[in-house]
This record gives structure tokens, sequence and C-alpha cells, in this order.
């Protein structure tokens, strides 16, 4: 790595930016097209009613809440580097935290799609906030689904504005580098901040602020997700350990897709200087931790399950690996307990193509993760008589591309308007020009 | 027509800037016009420094905290009121035995709603007190130098028979650049006086 100067670093993050070669042209078409084919599939969907989709009695939850909830998922790296790690003085986040924020907003604006989506009616997805209505009815604040609400909108605000607020600073550094109307238009979003001693004073005390608030929302997210699930009496679903378990896979995912998402970022974008195969490294060791505890927490269930003695409960987790679903057991199995060992191995876990290729099948693991929660739980209840096979139709495999083809397209676009390395805090990581060495100033 | 010249505005010189290639050098301009008395500073660096913070604030804590104190405990007590009123104001309340305002099941929600009011206070106490948006600025702290490698101290307010002493600390510190602090004379100032009233 070359010795870097405060210049070099304004230099190096805004190179990228505003202008765009044929290659990201090239795949931001190709991301459109996909999303609007795809959007189509929703429309379509919207004319005819859910019956497209391929749910049966008693399966009425399926591809739109595991995509919902596998989302929710991605978008906790984000707040966990950059909160979590900023309180723990984390030097490794520094390079990737803006990033893993940008992902975590745009993965958090997808999972929002499919409450909208999943009741079909998306016109009438209002109704789940509370206001004053004429029919007398308020919503029943007891139930899990409205703390859902309450914890995904309230994780969005807040990444929202812990993101925007990093951003002010980066934002100052490019309206500087610009001129016309680019200027002008950066100069609005930077507010006017210049970096003088009294924005830095209090601008780093609200930072730490809004890290200190961010963490627990870190855990509490997918804790609510969870109950969404638990609080219920499904079998399969009925388990005290679902909040750490779901935690620990939303973070396993999370890294996961920043690996995926930003190994080619900094190798298209030449931001190796900034963002290299150290920073990766440290993201697989924390996919390998929080690996682990869910394969724990996949054999606790077993466990549970089994010493209960409750034959419905016994009997659903025996379906998941005997029954029809035995395909989506094995390959949640081997992507998110087995395939992510391979990270053990330095070697491996400091390869490009090592951390890439094992970060998708990760990604891929943890979505049928929750198709195997959601989807086998439900097709196996209690009566024999209801017992079904859900399987996706075309229409939920399309909205389901749609979701992907929507995130990305959201991603492309914060790389070339935004700097996607965080300036401020690079230079505040690296050691300041002197003109006398430490030594010889004190003599 | 001419106008009186008031006494502080004929004693005033130009805003004095400073700007600094090195982190020590700017360490000891502020610390040498602070023993000077010239408290009245403002610092530009392009990312947080703790020493600058801590030369000039001398470990003073921000009023953002209380911001968010009070945004948390609004919004908890709010959302948490929310949920009671509402659940009271249902027109058939068959609790079954159950309590109608039950405390486990609203504490996630109120949880929630604390989080978020915290986060806007905060929000809200950052803008305030950083003065965001800012648009009174002196021209002289607004250099692209300060977002890319170069530091700044700029004093707005100095009077004309300060402007050399200040000059003289800046530029022994070790500044690369060494601007402002020039005297205006109070013809000057009166004709500038008479153009805008006159």
């Amino acid at each position: 790595m070359k010795n870097l100067t405060y210049k070099d670093v304004n230099k190096d993050v805004l190179r990228p930016l505003f202008t765009p070669d044929y290659a990201y042209l090239g795949v931001l078409g190709a991301t459109l097209t996909v999303l609007v084919v795809t959007g189509l599939c929703w429309l379509y969907q919207m004319v005819y009613g859910l019956g497209v989709a391929g749910y049966h009695p008693p399966v009425f939850w399926g591809v739109y809440i595991t995509t919902f909830v596998f989302w929710i998922g991605i978008g906790h790296a984000g707040t966990l580097i950059s909160a979590v790690l900023f309180l723990t003085r984390s030097r490794w986040r520094t390079g990737v935290y803006r990033a893993a924020e940008a992902m975590t907003i745009f993965a958090v604006m997808t999972a929002a799609l499919f409450p909208a989506i999943h009741v079909g009616r998306a016109w009438y997805a209002y109704w789940l906030f509370p206001y004053p209505n004429q029919r007398q009815l308020w919503q029943n604040f007891k139930s899990p689904l409205m703390w859902d609400v309450f914890a995904v909108s309230t994780y969005f605000t807040v990444s929202t504005i812990f993101f925007a607020i990093g951003l002010v600073p980066d934002i100052a550094s490019v309206r500087d580098s610009t001129t016309g109307f680019t200027k002008k238009l950066y100069g609005v979003m930077a507010m006017g901040w210049r970096g003088t001693d009294r924005q830095w004073h209090h601008y780093m005390a609200a930072y730490g602020f809004f890290a200190a608030i961010a963490t627990p929302l870190v855990l509490s997210v997918h804790s609510v997700v969870s109950w969404d699930f638990a609080m219920a009496d499904t079998p399969g679903w009925h388990s005290t350990i679902f909040p750490p378990y779901f935690v620990a896979g939303a973070i396993f995912s999370g890294c996961a897709m920043v690996i995926t998402l930003m190994l080619p970022l900094s190798i298209l974008f030449k931001l190796e200087d900034y963002i290299h195969v150290w920073h990766f490294e440290h993201l697989a060791k924390l996919c390998v931790f929080t690996g682990g505890i869910l394969t724990y927490a996949y054999g606790t269930e077993y466990y549970v399950a089994w010493y209960s003695d409750n034959q419905y409960e016994w009997g659903t987790f025996m379906d998941r690996v005997y029954g029809k679903y035995w395909w989506v057991f094995a390959v949640m199995v081997f992507c998110n307990c087995i395939a992510p060992l391979v990270w053990w191995f330095k070697k491996v876990r400091t390869n490009y193509v090592g951390l890439f290729v094992v970060s998708l099948i990760i990604n891929v693991g943890m979505w049928f993760e929750r198709f195997n929660i959601i989807a086998s739980s439900l097709a196996h209840n209690f009566d024999p008589a209801g017992w079904v096979y859900y399987y996706p139709t075309w229409v939920e495999g399309g909205i389901l591309v749609m979701s992907f083809a929507w995130f990305f397209l959201w991603f492309l676009l914060f790389v070339k308007i935004m700097p996607s390395v965080a300036i401020a805090e690079v230079k505040e990581a690296m050691r300041p020009p002197l003109k006398y060495e430490p030594e010889h100033a004190a003599k | 027509m001419s106008v009186a010249v008031p006494v502080e505005l004929a004693a005033a010189a130009s805003p004095v800037k400073a700007v600094y290639a090195h982190m020590d050098c700017l360490m000891t301009g502020i610390v040498n016009l602070k023993k000077a008395g010239f408290t009245d500073l403002m610092v530009m660096t392009p990312m947080p420094r703790h020493e600058v913070e801590e030369a000039v604030y001398e470990g003073e804590p921000s009023p953002v905290r209380w911001f968010t104190l009070c945004g948390g405990l609004f919004g908890g007590t709010m959302v948490f009121s929310l949920m009671s009123l509402t659940h009271a104001n249902w027109p058939m309340i068959l609790p079954g035995g159950k309590p109608v305002v039950s405390v486990p099941p609203f504490m996630v929600i109120t949880f929630e709603g604390t989080v978020l009011w915290a986060a806007l206070g905060t929000l809200v106490g950052l803008l305030l007190n950083c003065r965001l948006p800012a648009t009174d600025l002196p021209e002289e702290a607004c250099d692209p130098r300060f977002s890319s490698d170069c530091f700044g101290i700029v004093l707005e307010r100095v009077g004309a028979n300060d402007a050399a002493q200040i000059r003289h600390i800046l530029e022994h510190s070790g500044a690369i650049e060494v601007t402002g602090g020039v005297a205006a004379s109070p013809g000057a100032v009166a004709n500038h006086g008479d153009s805008h009233h006159g």
C-alpha cells in the first residue's frame, strides 16, 4: 500500500464519481431492464389478485415473507459495522462502513416493499400505521406484527439519519472539488459544512449518541422480526431461541452481502488502498463466528424439539429433514453450516475468489433458511389433513428477482453520486502530517 | 452625506486567516493564541481531531446530549400514552380477564419510540448547536483546502491594535499562509457606511 496523503484520499475516493464508463452504464441498464420486466409480475399480481401466488391453505406466508426477512437480515451488517464497531473503536470499519451503511438502507427499502406485496392490495398498506380513523378502529399494539411495523420503521429512520449525518463532511469535500451546478447541488446538501471546531465538536458528540442509539436497534430489529413467528404457537416457530438465532443469522448474512458487494466495488473503482483484503478477512471472521452461533442454534432447535416430547414440534422438525422440503433443509445446512468452514483457513479467507464464492453461497443459504422456517412449518401444521406442499409460482419468483434488481439499482446509483468510502474517517485514522517528529518537538 | 464612525468599527481590522499544512503547527498556533488571550477563534480541519477539540473546548461537553435525553423521554412517554389511550378507546372492550393496558407487550413499541425520538432529538440538537445550515460563516472559513489537506485558523473580530500581534503569532507557529488583519482606515469605514446608509 502506498503512503497516502490527505490529498490522495480526496482524489482517490472522489475519482469514480460522476463519470460513468460503458461497463457501468451497461450494468445499470441491465439492472433497470430486469427491474421493469420483473416489476410487471407485481403489476400482474395486483390486477389478478393473490391467487397468482402459490398459496394453498394453510400456507399463506411464503416467498414474500421469506424475502422480507432475508432483506431485513441483510440490513443488519451496515449498522453493526457503523455503530457497534464505532463504539468498540475497531479500526477496520473505516474502509467499509459507508458502503455497508448504504447497503443497510437499500436492503431495508427493499424489505419494506414486501409487506405491501404480501397483503395483495398494496394501496391499503397504510392501514398498518396508527392514525385516527372514522371507523373507530385502532391497531392492536399487542400484536407482534405491529411491533414489527414500529421496529422496521424506527430502524430505517435511525439508519438513514446516521448515514446522512456521516455523509455531510464528505459531501462538503465533493462540493469543494467540483464546479458549476454540481457544486451548488452538493453545497445545498453539505448545509454549509466547513469543518469548523464548533461543527466537529457537536458532530462527534452527536455521532457517538447515534452509534449508541443504533446499537440496541441492531439487536432489537431482528428479535422483533423473529417474534412474528415465535409468538405464534405454530410448531417449528414457537421457540425462545428465535431472537438470538435470528440476530446471529442477520449479521451472518449481512456481512456476507458486504463482501459480495464491496469486493467488486473495490476492484472496479480501484479503491484497494482503502478497502483491502484485511477488511474482507475481518468480515469473513465475523461470518465464521456468527455462522457458528447459527449452527449451534440449529442443533439446539432439534434438541429442544426432541427433549420437549411434543409430537407436533418433533413431527415438524423431522418433516423438515425427511419430508418434501428435505432439499431446502439440505441447501440451508450446506450453505450456512458447512461452506463457511473453509474460511477457517487463512488462505481461503484472504483470497478474493474464495471470499466472493463463499459469500454468495451464504446469501443463498440464508434465503433458504427463512424459507425452511416459514414454509415447512405452515405446510406441516397440527392437522395432518391440512398438510400441503407449497412451492412458489413464476410470479413469486419474478418478484423475488425484482427485489434484487431494486436493491442493486440503488446501490449502483449510490456509488456514482456519493463517496463510497468515508473520506473524513479515513483521514482521522491516518497519521496527521507533522512538521517536526514528536521527539524533536519535545526538545 | 457623511456618517459618524462608531469607535469600535473604526478600531476593527479585517479578519485574519492562517492556513497550515501540519498538525503540530496548527496546535502551536491555537495554544499560543489562547495564551495571548485571543480565545475567539475558529479552527478548520478536514477531519475531527481530539487534540483540537481539547485545546479549543477544554473538556466542555456538547449540550447535544440533553437533546438526546429529552427526545428519548418524550418518545417513550408519547408512544406508551398513544398505545394506552387508543386501547382504552376501543368501542368494545372485551379483555377476557386480561389488562387492557398491559405493560410487557407495550414495552417493545415503547422501546422503539424511545430510540426513534432520541435519534430525532439528537438530530435537532446537532443542527441547532452546529448552526446548520451554516449561512453566516465568514468568507475566510470557506477555503476548499480545509476539506482537503490543510488546516486553518480564522479570527473574525480583530481589533486594529491586536492585528499585528495575531499575525506575528500565526506566522511564527508555522502557518504556510497568513492573510487579513489589515486595519480599515476611518475614512474607508465612513465611506463604506456612507454607501450603505446614504
